[in-house]
């Protein structure tokens, strides 16, 4: 079969070659298996050493950010999952505070608690991810399988809960939908308790492994005033000497109730990111167990509510839709106009296990927000890369682009 | 001289099958389908998942290649942007020929839920596709299922002739 | 009669509102109710015009001049201890009064504050960079360059992000529709093929819900599939899949559900 015509222009085509120096442009991406995604890479080259990045993204930009401003509140939650596909109830709960504390509402602690195993097992199978991928860029491939067995554990547990293995769609503003099924604890506590032993296994791979430490430790190195300057939030905020955890200093849900330390380093390089996010493992497991007994201390209470009470903003129970002609109006009002939240804007910021995640919303009082800014911590983790990657080694690039946890459907939106 | 453990007058004769040109050649094609990684969005992490422990494509002979020139099948799991588009019909001109294309998730096989000015709504409109899963996204069993019907297909072509000219231009 | 549609303004609207409804206001409290704020807000007023000042949702929103941001930012920067940048970006306004909104959303670490700094620009105005205080800035500006056309003054690269340089229009204006416009329609298959393929490969189909089950060319029935192009009647045979070849392939024997063990318990 003859090659199909096309119009496309040599691949440079953008790139002004007017130097008379003796620098290499290298293009990394956009697809290139350990890019985490879409990004491309001009890297201008000094024989192997980096002197000029330039991330190049968008190639995953799919305009959510318009989509909000077309759709009623609760239809945009499923396009939330999408945005940190890793972690998709974190968005989703990013989004839900955010019009939670625009519209003023309280959720029930029964809710919360759920909404509190939903985040954590998503940092959890975020964080697992995370080591099982850039273990893979970084040559061990035994652990990209040990991570990925224990992260389908996890799945399994959302899949029952929800019936999603990625895109969870979980929580919904003012609430959850469904209270957990009857095998989760149990399936949780499980899991739980083979996961000091799964973590012990991937840091006797690593820890001491040559090549591991030769390729994390002092490769990657951010500062503090780096760090601050380029908008850093999360683990890589973490890592380079500032102890910034939103659970802990501007707690939300029951984060004030649960007991758990917030891991730093102020190194900044690779290998200190990577003990940040294995100490977070076991962080967010310590979280579990506490919210496995105040979940069973709800049932001991009779806490049985699961959706926030508001008629104005919020449907009532299917019950009440099925047998109240009232609940069945506005029931429908609510699903086919929308709500409408009041005149007014608001910033919340959530700890996604990427980092600072923050919706900003303003709402004219219409069923659609009039703009909704999406501040996805991968966004300003790429653009560091500008100003950290000059200097290092072809072989670094890989090693730091697995270490930021980047995102792309959340750098691109 | 190494004994032969096998009694060749036994089960059936001699270990040889006979067989037409067609079907070895397509016995070897649709049981080594190499698959470029073109993860794109959600779908990928499926994707990957689907080659990791659990799932285990190494057992269909179905390998992730980074390379194009090296791939078979095509995977794009993912949606497709206006941005990346032309980036894959340049990936797609350099996997050699017989290539498969399947298009993993509601993204790719119609621009899914994001019907908006970025995304390409299907990327058939692109490149020629052979097969469309179905699922936003797609469960990695949905994979496996594709990859065998895939294979199904390759061995109902005839190997001899060249590939007829797929859609599009 | 064809209903009016605005053209300033072409996002999804509600469709009907009660002609008394009165949308309620999220609360705004005053900036003196909360100490920090209210020496931070001292120590800005000291130096710059402070148009209006509140606390709405924990958090303080300032209003200021455009010309003054750079020195607002540097001085939350340097004396306020307002570290971290978290986000900008711009409202658009232009349909109500023709001025965009710039948003600037800081955090400071240490006081656990954050303080969101706004002002108005007209259409075709420049905004001040604030890229050498805060490096997150630099994409910040460029997305808000992308997405509305809003430029800044002394920005090392000021071009497009998100969208590829050849693109035409900013997305996130309230004149550009959510699918699009022609050029946006059309994009890749003028890139790729060239404006002449356009009547070739057709449309684009935004129905992405839409199966036709009686058109065997382009969808077919799993279970159920017949030939491509035949008529579909509606009685046609179950087509059982077999996941090997009939006689199984010569080295593995033929799998059967009876004999083989099925694993039900994924913690195993």
């Amino acid at each position: 079969m003859a090659q199909v015509k096309n119009r496309l222009t040599p691949f440079f085509e953008n790139i002004t070659f007017d130097r008379d120096d003796n620098e290499l442009v290298l293009n990394f991406g956009p697809q290139h298996p350990s890019a985490h995604g879409q990004l491309r890479l001009m890297l201008h080259l000094q024989q192997e050493q980096i002197v000029k990045a330039h991330p190049d993204i968008g190639y995953l930009h799919r305009g959510m950010e318009k989509m909000a401003e077309n759709m009623i509140y609760n239809e945009f939650m499923p396009t939330t999952d999408r945005m940190d596909y890793i972690a998709s109830s974190s968005n989703n709960y990013g989004f839900a505070l955010a019009v939670e504390k625009l519209i003023g509402l309280e959720v029930p602690r029964r809710a919360k608690v759920i909404r509190m195993f939903l985040l954590e097992i998503n940092r959890l199978m975020s964080h697992l991810f995370w080591l099982a991928t850039t273990a893979l860029d970084i040559g061990a491939m035994t652990v990209f399988l040990f991570a990925f067995r224990e992260r389908e554990y996890l799945m399994d547990i959302i899949e029952g809960y929800c019936g999603a293995r990625l895109t969870h769609a979980a929580i919904r503003i003012g609430g959850v939908p469904l209270d957990i099924q009857d095998s989760f604890l149990g399936q949780l506590r499980v899991f739980l308790d083979k996961l000091p032993q799964n973590i012990k296994d991937y840091e006797d791979l690593l820890d001491s492994n040559r090549i591991w430490l030769m390729r994390m430790e002092e490769v990657g190195t951010i500062s503090t005033e780096m760090a601050l300057s380029w908008g850093c939030t999360g683990p890589m905020l973490r890592a380079s000497g500032v102890a910034w955890d939103i659970r802990k200093e501007e707690p939300y849900e029951l984060y004030d109730e649960v007991e758990f330390n917030v891991p730093f380093s102020d190194k900044g390089d690779n290998f200190a990111r990577y003990r940040i996010y294995m100490e977070e493992m076991r962080e967010s497991a310590k979280i579990l167990y506490q919210c496995i007994e105040m979940y069973e201390k709800c049932e001991k209470d009779g806490q049985t509510e699961l959706m926030a009470h508001a008629p104005k903003y919020i449907s009532a129970p299917k019950l009440d839709i099925m047998t109240q002609n009232y609940s069945l109006m506005q029931h429908f009002v609510l699903v086919t106009q929308g709500m409408r939240p009041p005149v007014g804007e608001v910033y919340v910021a959530t700890e996604s296990p990427k980092g600072e995640l923050g919706f900003y919303i303003n709402s004219q009082g219409g069923p659609y927000p009039y703009r909704l800014k999406l501040r996805a911590p991968s966004f300003w983790h790429t653009g560091i890369l500008t100003d950290l990657l000059p200097g290092h080694y072809i072989p670094d690039v890989v090693s730091i682009i697995g270490t930021t946890n980047i995102v792309f459907g959340e750098v691109d939106r | 001289m190494a004994q032969h453990k096998v009694n060749y007058t036994q089960d059936g004769g001699l270990p040889i099958a006979l067989t037409s040109v067609d079907k070895i050649v397509n016995w070897g094609r649709s049981n080594s389908l190499w698959a470029m990684t073109y993860g794109l969005a959600c779908c990928g992490i499926e994707m990957m998942a689907a080659g990791a422990s659990r799932y285990d494509f190494d057992r269909f002979g179905t390998i992730f290649r980074a390379s194009p020139r090296q791939s078979d099948v095509m995977i794009v799991a993912g949606t497709l942007t206006k941005k990346h588009s032309e980036f894959i019909k340049r990936l797609y001109d350099q996997m050699t020929e017989p290539r498969w294309v399947i298009s993993m998730g509601s993204c790719a096989n119609t621009g899914g839920m994001f019907n908006t000015y970025a995304t390409v709504q299907g990327v058939d409109r692109i490149i020629p596709v052979d097969l469309y899963l179905p699922g936003c996204a797609p469960r990695p069993e949905t994979l496996q299922y594709g990859v065998m019907l895939l294979q199904k297909k390759i061995r109902a072509n005839k190997a001899g002739n060249a590939q007829k000219a797929k859609r599009l231009m | 009669m064809r209903a009016y549609k605005p053209k300033d303004n072409v996002q999804a609207k509600a469709y009907y509102t009660d002609r008394f409804y009165v949308a309620p206001q999220v609360p705004k409290s005053a900036v003196e109710t909360d100490e920090v704020f209210a020496s931070d807000l001292e120590a800005i007023k000291a130096k710059f015009e402070v148009k209006d000042a509140y606390i709405q949702v924990e958090q303080m929103v300032i209003y200021i001049n455009a010309h003054d941001i750079y020195g607002v930012l540097e001085l939350m920067r340097d004396e306020l201890q307002y570290t971290q940048l978290s986000e900008m970006s711009a409202i658009d306004w232009l349909a109500k009064d023709n001025t965009f909104e710039i948003f600037y959303q800081m955090l400071s670490m240490t006081k656990r504050k954050r303080i969101r700094v706004k002002y108005f620009i007209e259409n075709g105005q420049a905004v001040d960079s604030v890229e050498k205080l805060f490096r997150s800035a630099d994409w910040s500006e460029r997305e808000m360059f992308d997405m509305f056309g809003i430029e800044a003054n002394n920005h090392p690269f000021m071009k497009r992000i998100l969208m590829p340089y050849d693109w035409q229009g900013n997305p996130l204006l309230k004149t550009y529709p959510l699918e699009g416009d022609e050029f946006a329609a059309w994009y890749e298959v003028d890139k790729i093929y060239g404006k002449e393929a356009r009547d070739i490969i057709g449309p684009e189909l935004r129905d992405t819900a839409r199966v036709d089950r009686y058109d065997s060319e382009r969808f077919s029935r799993l279970g159920f599939e017949v030939p491509k192009g035949t008529k579909i009647t509606g009685d046609e045979e179950p087509h059982v899949e077999s996941y090997q070849e009939e006689s199984g392939v010569f080295m593995v024997t033929k799998l059967d559900k009876e004999s083989s063990k099925v694993i039900d318990d994924p913690q195993r």
